[in-house]
């Protein structure tokens, strides 16, 4: 069996505001196999999302240990962090995140800039393309973000994350900010994506109907996983329209 | 990090272009302090070369000592007073002065005669002047074609441009042709360029050759040319105190407690001198060099005769030095307040972009990487408010020098100065922002709205 790409054992995280202590993990112990498609639900203040920020090496743990492809993260520096996301995660936002007036290709290309060698720039926009064409978005490569819809946006993201050919994709209510259509066109795109590609992704929402998507599926409250079980019924990904036909 | 400066420099050009109002008036502090910054050394220097030139070019270190005294001569006293009537300085005088005080870098003996010289057919009137080789010198002349004579009793000439047009015409090298003056025939040597007086009119002969033909042992004039600028009016004086003694005219022990006021007018108490020394600092002055300075300078300085060119220069550089001080502080002001409006800016520039410094840092930026686009992006902007203020201080240091009358000159060094200027005030106004901008923690800055 290989190994976890998630390995955290008795994670927890405190933070100090003022004289209070704020137990936002208060010891979660989690392994995420390659090629999962895990899903973390939870109501807000659950700590979903501080759990979301040390699984991207945004954050570092305040007690336990978390290893990231077998390498032990807990106790980077701020620049060594930087690095390791970089390389082995890609972000999904729910705001897309892109920047304005900067088109498609210049926004994929961003993780790119910051990658140690450097690439040049030839290359990087190869990769940035590539990684739109994965996308279906080739014929949007030039256009900037104002000039397309959610969906299109929230694809470039993924474009931006997949650039760097990470091992984890973290996505953060991805379809927060879409209508229910888009949205599962989006998640459509997430699972097309781990069919072909067997990247891990782990998701964070608190919509029971796009947790519904994942292949197992993790509910938190006050800091503690509450359920962790596999998912039977994943909507079938066979049934869904072409990429190149979303709008 | 300077392999990523392309990209950098795309980033900070994108997003100034992005607000070009907001831009520009930032840019503001920078554009009117790097043009005050060029106009004060286009100013300060064009002032201080033009001094250096007027120097060189006009002769401002030469002192004439002349026969005769045109002050208190006059029968009554016995002493010859027109111009080339007095037979009172001789050869020796000339050596005399050359051994016996300090400072001389050259001396020319001469004679001058008004007659006919004859050439090439033509017969014209004109200003003969006897000379050494050393006058060449004294007025830094540039003899071309030809060269000048080395001796002062060859059978050479020299002759100057308009001379040369009216004996042989326009153009035409003379050198090598026989001119005639009162039957000595002078082979011409070169053509001389001397813009002094009336060089360019006359014909300059070795001055003992002309001595001889003319039948005489006196000199009208000796040319004194000091090493340094400034110390001409103190040379004038040792000329006159060594004359005097030369000539008879005061006793040698209180030659010294003398030579005050009494002596610059002309001669020691109720002895008049027969010669007469004048420094050339007095006559540049008035014969529009350098002239809204030059009247400046007369207007502090009563006594003519006793301007050296070092008081003169003294005197234009306070005047260059208050406007230098003045331009100064202004640059200094506006890059300052300049310099803070980029602080400023770019401190709002992070706030409206706090977002997209998260999602690099999300991606893998690093602090370094963050602080480096927003120091780019200062200087960056800073330079083309400095590009901008080049222009502007090159049309405003044309315009201050046409308006004042006051020589201007913009080198390339100073150019580069106002530009390095404006990188600089970016840099340390960019820091602090720019510092700012690496400390954000990434789930805070994604989290802004």
């Amino acid at each position: 069996m290989s190994k976890p790409v998630i390995s955290m054992h008795d994670v927890k995280k405190i933070y100090e505001l003022g004289d209070n202590k704020v137990h936002a993990l208060r010891g979660v112990s989690l392994d995420i196999e390659p090629g999962e498609f895990v899903t973390i639900t939870g109501a807000s203040g659950s700590g979903k999302s501080t759990l979301m920020h040390i699984l991207g090496c945004l954050d570092r743990v305040s007690a336990g240990t978390f290893k990231l492809n077998d390498k032990d993260v807990s106790n980077l520096s701020r620049e060594e962090l930087a690095n390791i996301r970089n390389k082995q995660i890609g972000f999904v936002f729910q705001g897309f995140n892109l920047l304005p007036r900067t088109t498609a290709t210049e926004n994929v290309e961003v993780p790119l800039l910051y990658s140690r060698p450097l690439i040049p720039a030839v290359e990087r926009k190869e990769k940035a393309l590539r990684a739109l064409e994965k996308m279906g978005l080739s014929d949007r490569a030039d256009h900037h973000p104002s000039q397309l819809s959610g969906g299109q946006q929230q694809r470039v993201a993924i474009a931006r994350a997949l650039v760097n050919e990470p091992s984890l994709i973290l996505a953060d209510e991805p379809t927060g900010n879409l209508d229910t259509k888009t949205g599962q066109d989006v998640m459509q795109t997430l699972l097309d994506l781990r069919e072909s590609t067997g990247i891990t992704i782990i998701l964070i929402t608190h919509e029971p109907e796009i947790a519904a998507y994942g292949s197992r599926i993790i509910s938190i409250r006050d800091g503690l996983i509450v359920s962790d079980q596999a998912n039977t019924r994943p909507p079938i990904p066979t049934e869904s329209p072409s990429l190149a036909a979303v709008p | 990090m300077f392999t990523m400066m392309p990209i950098n420099l795309k980033m900070a050009l994108r997003s100034l272009n992005r607000n070009r109002m907001r831009t520009l008036l930032t840019m503001l502090g920078i554009i009117i302090g790097v043009a005050a910054v060029l106009t004060m050394v286009a100013l300060g220097t064009g002032a201080r070369a033009s001094v250096e030139g007027e120097v060189t070019s006009a002769g401002t270190n030469i002192i004439f000592v002349r026969s005769g005294n045109y002050t208190r001569g006059g029968d009554s006293v016995g002493i010859v007073s027109g111009a080339g009537a007095a037979t009172t300085l001789i050869p020796e005088d000339g050596e005399a002065i050359v051994s016996g005080i300090a400072g001389i870098q050259a001396i020319s003996p001469s004679n001058s005669v008004r007659t006919f010289v004859a050439s090439n057919g033509t017969r014209v009137f004109a200003r003969i002047q006897g000379i050494a080789p050393e006058f060449a010198d004294i007025y830094s002349w540039n003899i071309a074609p030809g060269n000048m004579f080395t001796a002062s009793n060859s059978q050479q000439a020299i002759i100057g441009p308009d001379l040369v047009s009216q004996i042989f015409g326009e153009g035409v090298n003379p050198v090598g042709q026989t001119i005639e003056v009162r039957n000595v025939s002078y082979t011409i040597a070169g053509v001389t360029d001397g813009q002094a007086e009336d060089h360019s009119e006359a014909l300059f002969v070795p001055w003992q050759t002309l001595q001889d033909s003319l039948g005489v042992e006196h000199l009208d004039s000796i040319t004194v040319a000091a090493e340094r600028a400034g110390e001409s009016s103190r040379i004038a004086e040792e000329i006159k105190g060594l004359l005097r003694q030369r000539h008879g005219l005061i006793s040698a022990d209180n030659d010294n407690t003398q030579s005050g006021y009494l002596a610059r007018q002309g001669g020691v108490g109720a002895v008049p001198d027969d010669f007469t020394v004048e420094t050339q600092a007095a006559e540049a002055l008035t014969k529009g060099l350098y002239t809204p300075a030059a009247a400046f300078a007369l207007a502090n300085l009563p006594k003519l005769d006793e301007v050296t060119l070092e008081e003169m220069a003294d005197t234009l550089d306070r005047a260059s030095n208050t406007m230098t001080a003045l331009l100064a502080s202004i640059a200094g002001a506006s890059l300052i307040v300049g310099g803070i409006g980029i602080m400023n800016i770019m401190l709002v520039s992070i706030t409206e972009r706090t977002r997209e410094i998260g999602l690099r840092m999300a991606t893998g930026a690093r602090s370094g990487d963050v602080a480096i686009q927003f120091l780019i992006e200062a200087i960056t902007l800073s330079v083309i408010g400095g590009l901008i203020g080049l222009g502007l201080g090159l049309f405003s240091a044309e315009l201050v020098g046409w308006s004042l009358g006051w020589p201007t000159s913009v080198s390339l060094a100073s150019m580069g100065l106002a530009i390095g200027i404006a990188a600089l005030v970016g840099l340390i106004f960019g820091s602090y922002p720019a510092r700012r901008a690496s400390l954000l923690d990434p789930i805070e800055a994604l989290r802004t709205e």
